[in-house]
Formats: C-alpha cells, structure tokens, sequence
C-alpha cells in the first residue's frame, strides 16, 4: 500500500504548491478554492491510506513481488448475492431529482420513498431469520 | 491454499489446514467511504467557490449590506452544538469498536455508555443544529433575507442549505445504524464498520461547517 499512499501524498503537495503559486500570481478566487480543495481531495485518501498502511502493518500480497496468486485469497468484504432493493432506491432518486421540475409535491413524496428504499436496502440482511452469512457476517 | 502440498501423510480435516493465510487487508467499506468522502469535497469546493467567486464580483460594500442580518453568537452556539456533537460520536464508534451496544450501567454512568446513549446524544445535537438552523432561516427571512433577495442571500442559503441537508443525512445514518445494529442477532464486525463509516462522514461535515463557519461568518 506504499505506492498508493505516497501517489496521493504527491499529489496533496503537487496541488498545495500549484494552489500557492496560482494565489501567489494573483489566482481568482474560482481557481484558488478548487486547486486547494484538490489538495484537501488528494490528502484525505493519501492520510487515510498512510494510517491503514501503519495500522494493519502494509504487507498486502499484491505489493510483494514474491507473492502467489493463493496468497490473496479470503474474505474481501460482504457483497449482495442479489437484491431488488437498488431498483426502489434509484427510481425515487429519480422521482426526487424530476420532482424538482415537475413540481415540489413529487419531491416530497420521492424522499418519502427513498429513505423507505434506504432502509430496505441497508437492513436487508439484518434480518437473523433471513440471514444468509449467520450471526456473524466477518470472520 | 498455495503451501499445500502432498507429503505422504494424510492429515485430518480440520478447519485449521483449510483456513487461507490472514491477509490483514483495509477494510473495502472504510476505504470506499475516504474515497466518496473525497468527492464530496469537491461537491463543496463549488459550493465555496460559488461564495468566494460572488463575493469578489459584488464588491465589499454589497456584501456588508447581507452580512448585517448574520446573528453571529447564535450561529456560534449552534456550531459548538455540531463539534461537540462530533466528539460524543467518537465516544460511540470506541463503544462500537467493543461491540457494546447498550449501556452496562446506569444512565448517568457515561463511561459504562454502549454506542446506542452516544449515537442517540449525537443525534440530538445534531437535530439541535438543525433545528437552529431553521430557526435561524426563519429570522433571516423575516429579515428580509431571502434566497431570491440577493446574490447574498443566494449563497448564503446555497452554502448552508447544502450542508443542512448533509446533516440530515447524517442524521438518517444514524438512526439506520442505530437500528441495524438492534435488528443484529449479534453486535459484529461488519455492524461496526457501519458506525465508524458513519462516523467518518459525521466528522467530514463537522469540518466541512467549521471551514463554512469560518468563511461566512468570521472572515465574512
């Protein structure tokens, strides 16, 4: 994970300086705030993934030349075999995002059904009678 | 699975011979959320450019005239609300991070606190912020301040309208959390992970308001 967080720490300081030198040249304030904030965008990740790289120690396969393809095997995270609850999710997105044009009503109406379609969504597998991974979904 | 290979003796199968070497990888949600966060950086880069870029084409006069109606000590206690609130949130992902979701003592025993008493504290200083804020537009309004006013009013409104809604948003994670992790047959790793990401975008629009703060209320 050392080329990952020292690609984004690079870019922090690319923009840092740029965003010094275009406030130094007399910049606008358009361009001053958004080479800045790039910066601010490069150092959350950078500073993120130098913290995990300290914590967890930043000896993943892929960045051991010596490594084997098995190596990497295991648990990567839980992901949905299959859902409906996307679908709901983004058509009152959709409904929300027309309803501006349309008219408030629908807005108020798609929130309604997205925060509905929200929960739908994160507590699928909440449910234990219905939970395909057990008590315990991380081993 | 790679290191196995036949040596002649036949081992039992047991769990132990079939679990792969532990990779200690980042989490895939918590780095998903840094990187989504990132992006909602630059959501709020246009926000403050759109501030910063207005006021230097209306010129200091027309702006002092929208700065006026700003009740600065209120909106002060209203901020202080919302980063407090980002330090009882960080009481609550230590819980979570014990897997404690109620509290093991009694109410006014803070330390004995599980996630659930920090999450629920956070929620009402945040719905505390927000309702200052309502109250705050209502005066502003009332005022004369409205987001079709002035181009002030427009970024005023736009800003903090904006960042109001990332609270409540925020507000919504915290009661899914809340409720995931009561729906849960057992306080785990991956109910966890859903408090400190929520806790990570909590802090980001902590942030996010301080720097708004600073810009529209102290430097003005």
């Amino acid at each position: 994970m050392r080329a990952s967080y020292r690609l984004f720490l690079f870019l922090f300081a690319f923009y840092a300086i740029v965003g010094g030198v275009y406030t130094y040249m007399g910049g606008e304030p358009l361009g001053v705030t958004a080479i800045f904030l790039s910066a601010g965008l490069a150092l959350i990740i950078g500073y993120y993934l130098w913290f995990i790289n300290r914590r967890t120690g930043g000896v993943l396969p892929e960045d051991n030349p010596n490594a084997l393809i098995a190596d990497g095997a295991g648990e990567l995270g839980f992901y949905s075999p299959h859902s409906w609850w996307p679908l709901p999710v983004g058509l009152s997105a959709t409904a929300a995002g027309v309803g501006l044009v349309v008219g408030w009503w629908l807005t108020l109406i798609a929130v309604g059904a997205l925060i509905i379609s929200v929960m739908g969504f994160v507590l699928e597998y909440e449910r234990p009678s219905n939970s395909p991974f057990g008590a315990d979904s991380h081993h | 699975m790679g290191n196995m290979e036949f040596s002649g003796i036949i081992t039992p199968m047991s769990s132990t011979v079939l679990t792969p070497p532990r990779v200690n990888r980042p989490n895939v949600v918590a780095v998903g959320t840094i990187v989504w966060l990132a992006s909602e950086l630059m959501f709020f880069a246009a926000l403050f450019a759109m501030y910063f870029t207005t006021r230097a084409v209306q010129g200091p006069e027309k702006w002092a005239e929208g700065v006026e109606f700003l009740n600065i000590p209120f909106s002060a206690l209203n901020t202080t609300v919302l980063v407090l609130s980002s330090v009882t949130c960080q009481f609550g992902v230590f819980a979570a991070e014990r897997f404690q979701n109620a509290r093991t003592g009694a109410l006014w025993q803070l330390s004995k606190w599980g996630m659930r008493e920090w999450f629920a504290l956070t929620f009402a200083m945040g719905a505390f912020f927000i309702g200052g804020q309502v109250f705050e537009y209502a005066e502003l309004v009332h005022e004369g301040l409205t987001i079709s006013s002035a181009p002030y009013g427009s970024v005023f409104y736009l800003a903090t309208g904006f960042h109001g809604l990332h609270v409540t948003g925020g507000l919504i994670a915290f009661l899914i959390v809340m409720i995931r992790v009561s729906k849960a047959r057992r306080f785990g790793h991956s109910q966890a992970t859903t408090a400190i990401v929520v806790s990570y975008y909590w802090h980001f629009v902590d942030i996010v308001w301080i720097a708004l703060f600073s810009a529209i209320y102290l430097v003005q």
